[in-house]
């Protein structure tokens, strides 16, 4: 059993982290515009309905390199064995501007640059428990 | 309607005290804060019946979880104020990001408003037993189940990105960061007050130190401190009749992110881009252009942000701040270099979050900088946090 900490799903977040847990990665699309939004939020951040009725929406996993820091610190429980570790800032294709950050599991040694495509992987915390990671393409 | 502030230089800054700035202060932060409040009342030549407002922020700015106790790891305005025996007409406090500059934004307003005829202004920093941001969190709800257990927390992880960011972008070396942080030692080694006082840094302890999150290291971070500052503000009308030369409040401006993002992601072009409208803001508001700012005292809370606020002020181009800085263009003690880091800001004092900017715009426009005085200044700016969540004030030390 993982000591880092696990996600709890809430009203908002509960479709994510079950197709999280099989290992599909989608993300929430307002209803009224269509845009995709991470994460979702009482108002739609795009075209500011009120009621976005957000949709989780699988997405093909497929982004590139904005960022990127290697962690040589842990200030989370469970994460101290697992330094150093890389950590990305990833524009996802499907809509400009639309970025998740996650661990790059390629390791400290990958040979990272801006715009390197990465692809989806997931890392599971537990049973029941995955949550999203990049691995280089 | 004008977009110059309607109290440009009608209220100003009387008087000041600022304590030592410690690892742990010997004293309660709450009693050191009572103590600076009085020094700082008594600088402005005023009684404690005199004072009828007080306002600050009293953010407690670790990831760590600390409680935050009013009085012990905080001191809020209302806090302050009782303690003293105060009676005031007007308490207010500011919640957001950029507290320096937001909560000076109130009190500016207070007196200009007649809320209040003498505020005292005051910010308290704490540095919690314990390390300062880590966070026994097993549980990840609410917005931190979307970054907390992907490993992205905390402050370092923030910052580590966009400095990354900015480095593979414009070609920047840390060589040239550590001519930030050499800088702002410098200067902050000169500060009898200062944590780092008769302790500069040479670039190779700042190349050896070793790395936190990739490109920061340690010397990036202003070290968590205890200490307090508290200022004194009234009217134009009412300081003629202090003992100090006032320091006129021209205007000030804040940014608002305009996108949406997932907890502590600040991509460098939201950084930049909201900061270059918030610094458009305030040439508007205090009157005033880039060019006649003879002090302008940038953020350095992280050292990146001395290079953004160098940019978003219009002070070097864009993506050159890392070469401008590493060929001497914020020497403090050049001819042609541009001050920014004067009073050593925070990467010099210690975590005052915003206050050095400040005192260094107050000590130097008041000619009050002793051996640091530096002649001619007229025009200060003090910034406070990131470009795109913080914001800065405009000082003066003639009304025009």
């Amino acid at each position: 059993m993982t000591e880092r900490p696990v996600p709890v799903p809430d009203e908002s977040s509960a479709p994510f982290w079950s197709a999280a847990a099989e290992h599909v990665l989608t993300v929430a699309r307002c209803a009224q515009c269509g845009q995709f939004t991470m994460p979702p939020d009482a108002v739609c951040p795009h075209c500011h309905t009120s009621d976005p009725r957000f949709e989780f929406t699988p997405v093909s996993g497929r982004g590139t390199v904005r960022s990127w820091t290697v962690a040589r610190q842990a200030f989370l429980p469970g994460f101290g064995d697992d330094l150093p570790f890389v950590l990305v800032d990833v524009e996802l294709v499907e809509q400009k501007d639309l970025r998740m950050i996650g661990r790059l599991l390629d390791g400290v040694d990958a040979d990272l640059h801006i715009g390197a495509a990465v692809i989806l992987g997931f890392e599971d915390l537990a049973p029941g428990v995955a949550v999203p990671a990049f691995e280089l393409l | 309607m004008s977009a110059r502030f309607a109290a440009s230089n009608k209220v100003a800054v009387v008087g000041y005290a600022h304590s030592q700035v410690t690892r742990r202060a010997g004293q309660p932060l709450g009693a050191l804060a009572v103590d600076t409040a009085r020094a700082a009342i008594a600088d402005a030549g005023l009684r404690l019946e005199q004072i009828d407002g007080f306002v600050s922020s009293s953010l407690l700015p670790s990831a760590g979880g600390q409680a935050a106790e009013d009085g012990v790891s905080i001191v809020s305005s209302a806090w302050l104020s009782q303690h003293l025996g105060a009676t005031p007409r007007y308490v207010a406090g500011f919640d957001g990001i950029g507290q320096i500059t937001g909560s000076m934004a109130i009190a500016v307003n207070a007196v200009a408003t007649g809320a209040a005829d003498y505020v005292v202004f005051h910010r308290a920093l704490h540095n919690p037993a314990g390390r300062y941001h880590a966070n026994p969190m097993r549980e990840a709800r609410g917005l931190q189940q979307w970054t907390a257990p992907q490993g992205f927390f905390g402050p370092l992880a923030m910052i580590a990105l966009p400095h990354n960011e900015y480095l593979q972008r414009f070609g920047a070396s840390r060589e040239s960061m550590a001519a930030v942080v050499v800088e702002a030692r410098k200067n902050g080694a000169r500060i009898p007050w200062s944590f780092w006082h008769d302790r500069p840094l040479t670039v190779g302890e700042y190349l050896s130190a070793p790395m936190l999150f990739d490109p920061v290291c340690r010397y990036d971070c202003d070290i968590p401190v205890d200490g307090v500052a508290a200022f004194v503000l009234t009217s134009a009308e009412r300081a003629k009749d202090l003992p100090h030369r006032p320091v006129y409040i021209a205007g000030y401006a804040a940014g608002t992110p305009t996108r949406r993002r997932l907890p502590l992601h600040w991509p460098l072009d939201d950084i930049v881009e909201v900061g270059a409208e918030t610094a458009r803001r305030l040439w508007a508001h205090a009157g005033v252009s880039v060019g006649e700012v003879d002090l302008p005292q940038v953020y350095d809370g992280f050292s990146l942000f001395v290079w953004l606020w160098l940019e978003v002020l219009g002070l070097c181009p864009r993506g050159e701040a890392h070469r401008f800085v590493e060929f001497g263009g914020i020497d403090s003690d050049c001819p042609g270099g541009i001050p920014a880091l004067s009073g050593g800001g925070a990467l010099g004092n210690g975590r005052m979050h915003g206050i050095p900017q400040m005192l260094e715009c107050y000590l130097q426009l008041a000619r009050r900088a002793g051996e640091r005085q530096r002649e001619g200044a007229t025009i200060g700016l003090a910034c406070h946090s990131s470009p795109h969540f913080g914001g800065a004030v405009v000082y003066s030390a003639e009304a025009f």
